[in-house]
């Protein structure tokens, strides 16, 4: 037997196990929703028998399986401590089924509030990247102006952006104008720092021989300085990104009206935990889903590295 | 009139407040269409010469001529191939011709620049290779692609500091005769005129009509001499004769010849 069929009957046990556990009978009361966490289940297994149909990598492929593999684990535990055994607060600890029940019944709303939050992420993270690049290969390739500018945004960088946020609520008009100012700020500093740092560190050689074909001062900064500091750039990208996230939802939790961390704040505060969780796991699934994408781009683009 | 006229040239460098003289007072002249080599120990000057003539560096005192007309900085008459690779990493090898050819050569369409860089890359046996960054070919395959691309831009003039200075020796022999041949050419388009640093007398020897011999601190011309071999040459025909040998020994007691002065005269044995 293939090691690949080997991985794949190991999962395909775990998901067995996971459809015997439900034949226990249930602790809880009013667990009327078992079968959702059966179709969660199923439809992980069917992906399962997809992406190893359609993954020939056999290292991309382990990778899938041992995360199915610990998915399934926690999805068993999960079951067995809360709906038959009830080992756990059933308040604070609702059963898997509840949680995916939840999620469906919502479903439009979350598509609501996640479009609130990305749409929020991605107008302040574009308008930071848009001014912050280029003005940091200006100011990195000015060496005079650089220099002052390194000190200025060490400090200006140095001011943890959320407290920025009752004095943009006086400022700007709405909260959502504030949110987008707030993560404008969070990734503006590294970018621009970052940027400033990859322009001074451009090799020497690659300067000269870029001089030596005469190339035009816009060439010289757009052709072949930026994408020389790139790598460099990419630091500052996912260093801001990650803040971006972070400050997007404790904004939320403060004044919001809608978005994912509002949703969570809301739920939780009425001591609805079925919900708070729903929102943990979309959060985390949209985060996950941003960076994955985030990656994609940068292995696209420093596609020449080694 | 000379193509390249080298006038009185002194160069100075200041670091941590002590002042160097690299060149002092160089001057000699390179006629169109003429394989001239500046040869000299570590330290001579001879990449700071080039330098001044690629333009990133500006002269303390004299004055380059090309045609006739004082250059200062870089120009588009004139190409360059540096001993450390020089390509852009980002770019795969064609589009990093095709990139130099878009700086000399605003005019043309980016199809036929690209399909002009696919000839240059054939030119130098990388045409399978046009595709792939930098990073994925190895040093004399990228220095072959830097020579594509000097010769793609079709400058007047080559500059060429060390080109092979980096690469192992099976491999410079093989690149020194691909560049006598691309040099060389078919015979009916008009010779590059090229100048051609390095420390190596044999290479010298084989590519060069005219060797310029530095000497160091501060570094000056020492000495002027023509390579009397007939062209087209052939390296391994030419190093059998006993001229080569002959001329080979008087280039070296030139160059050690130099040394001596510098460090006692003939009491010293070498």
């Amino acid at each position: 037997m293939t090691a690949r069929k080997r991985f794949l009957r190991w999962i395909h046990l775990l998901f067995l196990l996971f459809l015997l556990i439900q034949l226990l009978p249930d602790q809880v009361a009013n667990e009327t929703y078992a079968a959702y966490a059966i179709w969660f289940g199923v439809g992980v297994e069917v992906l399962v028998l997809f992406v190893s149909a359609l993954v020939k990598k056999q290292e991309g492929l382990n990778l899938f399986l041992d995360i199915v593999g610990f998915l399934y684990g926690l999805l068993i535990l999960w079951i067995l401590a809360t709906a038959k055994f009830n080992l756990l607060s059933e308040v604070l600890f609702p059963p898997p089924g509840r949680v995916f029940e939840q999620f469906v019944r919502d479903f439009h709303k979350i598509v609501v509030n996640i479009k609130s939050s990305v749409g929020i992420i991605l107008q302040g993270y574009v308008l930071a990247t848009i001014i912050a690049i280029p003005l940091g290969l200006f100011l990195g390739w000015s060496a005079r102006l650089g220099n002052a500018a390194t000190y200025i945004s060490k400090f200006l960088g140095s001011i943890p952006p959320i407290v920025y946020i009752p004095y943009g609520i006086a400022l700007l008009p709405t909260f959502r104008s504030v949110s987008v100012f707030v993560i404008f700020l969070a990734a503006f500093w590294p970018i621009l720092a970052s940027t400033m740092s990859g322009v001074l560190n451009v090799e020497q050689r690659i300067i000269d021989s870029a001089k030596v074909l005469n190339v035009k001062k816009f060439t010289m900064l757009f052709s072949v300085i930026l994408p020389a500091a790139i790598p460099q750039i990419f630091i500052g990208c996912n260093q801001g990104l990650s803040v971006s996230f972070i400050l997007l939802t404790s904004a939320e939790m403060i004044g919001a009206r809608d978005g994912m961390g509002y949703y969570v704040k809301q739920y939780s505060d009425f001591g609805d935990y079925t919900r708070t969780i729903v929102g943990l796991l979309v959060i985390g699934v949209v985060v996950v889903g941003i960076s994955f994408l985030f990656n994609k781009l940068q292995r696209y683009l420093l596609r020449w590295r080694r | 009139m000379s193509k390249i006229e080298i006038q009185n040239l002194t160069v100075e460098y200041t670091d941590k407040n002590r002042r160097f003289t690299a060149l002092k007072d160089v001057s000699f002249s390179v006629e169109s269409g003429e394989f001239v080599s500046v040869i000299g120990s570590s330290g001579c000057g001879k990449s700071t010469l080039l330098s001044i003539l690629e333009g990133i560096n500006s002269p303390a005192e004299g004055t380059i001529l090309i045609d006739g007309k004082p250059i200062s900085g870089t120009g588009t008459d004139r190409g360059v191939v540096f001993q450390h690779y020089s390509l852009f990493p980002w770019m795969t090898a064609r589009k990093n011709i095709a990139f130099g050819i878009k700086q000399v050569k605003k005019e043309i369409s980016k199809a036929h620049r690209l399909k002009l860089a696919d000839e240059y890359l054939e030119k130098v046996g990388l045409g399978e290779f046009k595709n792939q960054y930098p990073s994925q070919l190895s040093g004399g395959m990228q220095q072959r692609v830097a020579i594509a691309r000097a010769l793609a831009m079709d400058t007047d003039i080559l500059l060429m500091d060390e080109p092979f200075g980096a690469i192992d020796a099976k491999n410079r022999t093989i690149l020194q005769e691909l560049l006598l041949k691309l040099w060389e050419g078919d015979g009916v388009q008009e010779k590059k005129t090229v100048v051609f640093v390095t420390h190596d007398i044999d290479e010298a020897i084989l590519l060069s009509d005219r060797i310029i011999m530095m000497s160091a601190s501060p570094g000056r011309v020492y000495k002027e001499i023509s390579v009397p071999f007939e062209r087209p040459r052939n390296r391994s025909d030419l190093v059998q004769t006993r001229d080569y040998s002959k001329f080979r020994n008087e280039l070296l007691s030139l160059f050690y010849g130099d040394i001596m002065d510098k460090i006692g005269g003939s009491e010293v044995v070498l």
